[in-house]
């Protein structure tokens, strides 16, 4: 039986290929996926080994506020530390050292590096050093307040060569320097494309964080101590009071490492789950694939049942041929992962997002992963029809044809529709308050009712697609829709990967203009200024605070106050508090203050969101704890109470909490309104020309503002369409191999047309109308679906603000048009195929 | 309707056809010059492999001649394109197939109909109308082929090739699936074709009883002519047969 499944399998080398094909497609974005994620790991690894590589003791303050999503801010050092650290015995020599955010402004003005995503722009420090890695290749290192070196890759971007006048904005605000030197680090021309603008000690001080401090002090030994030993005794040296711990080089490494590999980790999640979705949708076309051939192979199985053959033996027979299809294909699958990873990173670095490669990492596992992947879902996606092939009688072969069963779905139609109303009613459980975890549960179910229900649904809704069809496209219409329908079962199966990825897609767009359809609403209500200065900067700098200053200094501005953030120790947690200038935020921003308001806003107080003081039952006078990121406990006063929490978060307070502190302040945006009377273009003109002093940050009124927020939403949505992409690709694959399976059975029919007179145009139109019909029914059946599923998603979203669900109509209408090229499309090859039809040898089968 | 009677409705000139090359090269045809007369019914007889049906589907424009021409209506099809063949094929003639003469998903009347709607035309209502009287489907023209019978089906076939007033007829072994009874049936739908509609029909057959209904019938034997017979019998036609060696 073993060499008849082997023989079955060479002996129709067609449909090899395009059952492998679709197990190809499957898996390759799987390999692809890790070898991508491993290879920025490596890199990334690589890049932080070298950073520590010849410091032995590292120090910095133990003071650190963690925010979510792993964010930590730390509290700065005073750098006298280094004079102490310098004189325990065994350290060669102790340096401060500050990682800040600078920008570098190109010549045209423009500042360097992305804002938000992308490589880090860092300021630091150059200086004469034995542990660091920078080494100047050109000119010196920068010495003095109007001294800058910056590292090649920069420097030769930007063109600026030694002697330029180069512009650099910072917390400290926009200052202009002399390019004295350019260095490079390591071996590398610029470490991880990161930007890097280098100063002396001091300049860096006063211009990146705050005179007298520094992020943390390298140390190199002299060689004489251990690393540990050597770290242990500079713990011992500095005084309690300076609230410091110190690291050895090998441990500071290996946090860095840790941190990169858990932001990454995210990333990698993210790419693994829409490769298994491309897989999942692969295994609707692997078991697709099988079922045809089953079904087109009756005849011969019964023969085979006829003569002696087990049940068992022609089951296992097609299981075989699965598990050799499965290897194959997911070997071919991993090779082309390969491929697609190379792809990956090129897509990337086009982007802007650019990933130092050093060559691929393709770990075996990878290979492995994909190989057993690949081969389970294939035997998977053979199980049924193996199944079904075994229990064909032995009297089939004496039928003329052997067509797939499609008699009545009455339990089909139950079973189908209980899973999909039970999974209704877990989602519908989840809404009125059950476990968020289940809504994925009831949204699984609720797929798989569908998918169930499938060939109920798919005579109805492929009969209203065909009806104007017939009427249009007259015989080649009416036989098109014919066709779609005729196999029930197989149309729903081809059309279910077109279904689940329309129906993500779909989801997806409804979240996203809810979202947007929110963040407007929002901006408008609670912004109630002309124009907005904004940075993308999410987390790691943003905007000097000086800018808030500048404008509010010219004659058109009325009133301007800036919008920042700074991380907080509020009730044990870190969070971020917003941070504003209250006597000028109540003409730009109205966060609906429900008590008190901006004048109740001091030095020692603070205003909370309504959901969060109830949440946390916190009352008008009561007083919260807090930890400001430089360690200095604090006592804040509540005094306001404000409803609108969607842009202020839980917590505002007046920038002058914050002075004089030396964590490190931004502002994300500066809110500005401008006087009655002055036209908005010489408010943009006058506006423009402070901004652009600082290079960063973006002049926007208020439309603007708006619709370019509401557009970061579509750029997220741009990212999942891109991943989706792939199983787009392949539930066209999964058209196209269905419609060559149903091409190659029909072909005697085909050749009796011919001959009674249908040209090959009208062959060809045929299959193209079938194949649109087929790929429509998948589209307008994923979009009534994503549109429930959206709608639910939203609902439960309510709690985050979510208030009103925006139908996706664009986004439908442009997957409708989509659907009908991808059948189009889809139909080329069979339709060529069709045409081959020679007509004498298919009416001579008999 | 019967005014083209007794001229040429479709011919053949020195019709070679051969298969292969050099030793294994096979002559399918022979040099076959023949011509059938409108308003006839031709009956295309001769052994398994004598190449009767070659020489049928090379007339009717769905196979190729080596060399030699082949004429429908005096028009040389060896010159056509694919295109205005298969237009000739729809608007000129009509087939009748042994089995799977019919598209499943189309019900009988859509079946009729198939040439002409292929071609966009409405066709003669009337004469469809009296086609489908002649051949008795009247009340089976919204039922689809799988719930119609073997006899039914060839009837609707026989109604199709008659529906767009081809030519000619061209059929292959059309009662070769059929019991006794029912192809009897289908030949007396298709003598009455000629003698009531006046149509020209091409038959292949190996059956002496359904050749010996048709007004002439042509022997084939090894890709050559072997002979002629008019008003045959069932007797003659198997005589003659065993002289060709059968």
């Amino acid at each position: 039986m073993f060499r008849i499944a082997l023989r079955g399998i060479l002996g129709r080398k067609a449909r090899l290929v395009l059952t492998s094909l679709a197990v190809i497609l499957g898996t390759a974005f799987l390999t692809g996926t890790t070898v991508f994620s491993a290879t920025i790991n490596r890199t990334f690894d690589n890049l932080f080994q070298d950073v520590f590589r010849n410091i032995d003791s590292y120090v910095r303050s133990s003071q650190v506020i963690e925010g979510d999503f792993g964010a930590e801010e730390r509290q700065r050092i005073p750098v006298e530390l280094a004079d102490i650290v310098s004189k325990v015995p065994g350290v060669a020599e102790a340096v401060g050292d500050i990682q800040a955010y600078a920008r570098v402004i190109g010549k045209d003005g423009k500042p360097l590096g992305a804002d938000g995503n992308g490589p880090p722009t860092f300021g630091s420090v150059g200086q004469p050093f034995k542990g660091q890695l920078w080494t100047i290749t050109k000119g010196a290192y920068p010495k003095g307040g109007d001294q800058v070196a910056l590292d090649e890759a920069t420097a030769e971007k930007a063109g600026y060569a030694l002697g330029d006048t180069v512009k650099v904005v910072a917390q400290a605000g926009s200052r202009t320097f002399r390019l004295v030197g350019i260095a490079s680090y390591g071996a590398v021309r610029s470490p991880g494309g990161a930007t890097f603008a280098l100063f002396d000690l001091p300049t860096a001080m006063d211009f990146l964080t705050r005179p007298g401090f520094v992020d943390d002090i390298l140390v190199v030994g002299d060689g004489s101590r251990s690393d540990r030993d050597l770290s242990s005794d500079i713990a011992a040296a500095i005084p309690a009071t300076y609230k410091t711990e110190v690291l050895t080089g090998a441990q500071i490494t290996k946090e860095t490492q840790d941190q990169i590999g858990s932001a990454l980790s995210f990333f990698s999640l993210f790419l693994t789950i829409f490769s298994l979705i491309a897989l999942g949708v692969g295994a609707f076309v692997i078991y697709n694939v099988f079922s045809i051939s089953a079904a087109q192979r009756e005849r011969e199985n019964a023969l085979l049942r006829a003569i002696g053959a087990s049940r068992g033996q022609v089951t296992r027979a097609l299981l075989t041929e699965s598990v050799v299809v499965g290897v194959t294909g997911s070997a071919l699958g991993a090779g082309g992962g390969i491929g697609l990873a190379v792809g990956l990173s090129a897509m990337l670095r086009a982007l802007g997002m650019d990933i130092p490669s050093e060559g691929l990492a393709v770990p075996s596992s990878a290979i492995v992963n994909t190989l057993v992947a690949g081969t389970f879902v294939t035997v998977l996606s053979a199980l049924l029809p193996a199944r079904r092939a075994g229990r064909v009688p032995p009297l089939a072969a004496m039928r003329a044809s052997a067509v797939e069963s499609n008699g009545r779905f009455t339990r089909r139609t139950v079973i189908g529709s209980s899973i999909a109303v039970l999974g209704a009613l877990v989602i519908a459980a989840v809404m009125a308050g059950a476990a968020g975890s289940l809504l994925g549960v009831g949204v699984l179910l609720v797929f798989a009712g569908v998918i169930v229900l499938g060939p109920v649904i798919a005579v109805p809704v492929s009969r209203a697609i065909g009806a104007p069809l017939s009427r249009l496209r007259g015989v080649t219409g009416r036989m098109a829709s014919g066709n779609s329908v005729r196999n029930p079962k197989r149309a729903s199966r081809t059309a279910a990967p077109v279904l689940i990825g329309v129906a993500l897609v779909t989801a997806v767009s409804a979240l996203a203009s809810s979202i947007s359809g929110q963040i407007d609403s929002v901006i408008s209500k609670q912004f109630t200024g002309d124009f907005v200065v904004s940075s993308n900067a999410v987390g790691f700098g943003g905007l000097s605070p000086q800018l808030a200053r500048d404008v509010r200094a010219l004659p058109e501005v009325d009133h301007v106050t800036g919008i920042g953030f700074t991380a907080v120790r509020v009730l044990d947690k870190g969070q971020y508090l917003t941070t504003l200038d209250p006597a000028e935020a109540r003409y730009v921003f109205d966060p609906g203050f429900v008590t008190g308001g901006y004048d109740d806003l001091t030095a020692d107080t603070v205003a909370v969101s309504q959901k969060y003081a109830d949440q946390k039952s916190l009352k008008m006078g009561d007083t919260v704890a807090a930890t400001f990121a430089d360690g200095t406990p604090r006592t804040l006063r509540i005094t306001a109470v404000y409803a609108e929490d969607s842009l202020a978060g839980r917590f505002i307070i007046s920038d002058k909490v914050v002075e004089g502190s030396t964590a490190q302040r931004f502002d994300f945006g500066v809110y500005i309104s401008v006087h009655d009377g002055v036209s908005p273009d010489d408010a943009r003109a006058a506006l423009k020309k402070a901004v652009d002093s600082y290079g960063s940050g973006r002049l926007e009124s208020k439309r603007e503002y708006i619709d370019s927020r509401a557009g970061q939403v579509k750029q997220l949505l741009g990212l999942i369409y891109g991943l989706l992409f792939l199983s787009v690709i392949i539930a066209t694959v999964g058209i196209v191999i269905t419609l060559l399976l149903s091409v190659f059975e029909r072909q005697r029919e085909t050749g009796l047309l011919r001959a009674v007179g249908m040209t090959r145009s009208q062959v060809r139109s045929t299959v193209r109308w079938e194949s649109v019909i087929t790929s429509l029914l998948g589209a307008v059946s994923g979009i009534v679906l994503g549109t429930g599923l959206g709608w639910v998603i939203v609902a439960a979203l309510r709690d985050q603000g979510l208030t009103s669900f925006h139908l996706p109509v664009g986004t439908a209408l442009f997957i409708l048009v989509m659907a009908f090229m991808v059948g189009v499309l889809a139909a080329v090859y069979p339709a060529w195929r069709a045409t081959k039809v020679d007509v004498l040898a298919a009416l001579n089968t008999n | 309707m019967t005014s083209t009677t007794g001229t040429v409705a479709a011919a053949t000139v020195n019709a070679t056809k051969t298969y292969g090359h050099g030793d294994s090269e096979v002559r399918a045809l022979d040099d076959v010059s023949i011509e059938f007369r409108a308003g006839e019914f031709t009956a295309i007889m001769g052994p398994s492999g004598s190449g009767k049906s070659t020489l049928m589907h090379c007339i009717a424009g769905l196979d190729e001649l080596t060399s030699g021409s082949a004429f429908i209506d005096g028009i040389d099809i060896s010159t056509l394109k694919d295109k205005a063949l298969t237009e000739l094929r729809r608007e000129k003639l009509g087939f009748i197939f042994q089995s799977f003469n019919l598209v499943p998903t189309l019900t009988a009347d859509e079946n009729i109909r198939l040439p002409l709607m292929l071609g966009n035309e409405k066709g003669d209502t009337e004469w469809i109308d009296r086609v489908i009287d002649t051949v008795h489907l009247r009340d089976r023209l919204t039922h689809r082929p799988s719930e119609l019978s073997g006899g039914q089906q060839q009837r609707v076939a026989v109604a199709r090739a008659l529906a767009n007033k081809p030519r000619i007829i061209f059929a292959d072994e059309p009662t070769g699936n059929l019991d006794s009874t029912t192809g009897n049936e289908i030949l007396t739908f298709m003598r009455r074709a000629v003698d009531d509609l006046g149509q020209t029909i091409v038959m292949v057959t190996h059956d002496p009883v359904a050749a010996s209904r048709a007004d002439r019938i042509v022997f084939i034997a090894d890709g050559r002519l072997a002979g002629e017979m008019t008003s045959p019998t069932p007797d003659k036609v198997h005589d003659f047969m065993k002289t060709l060696g059968h």
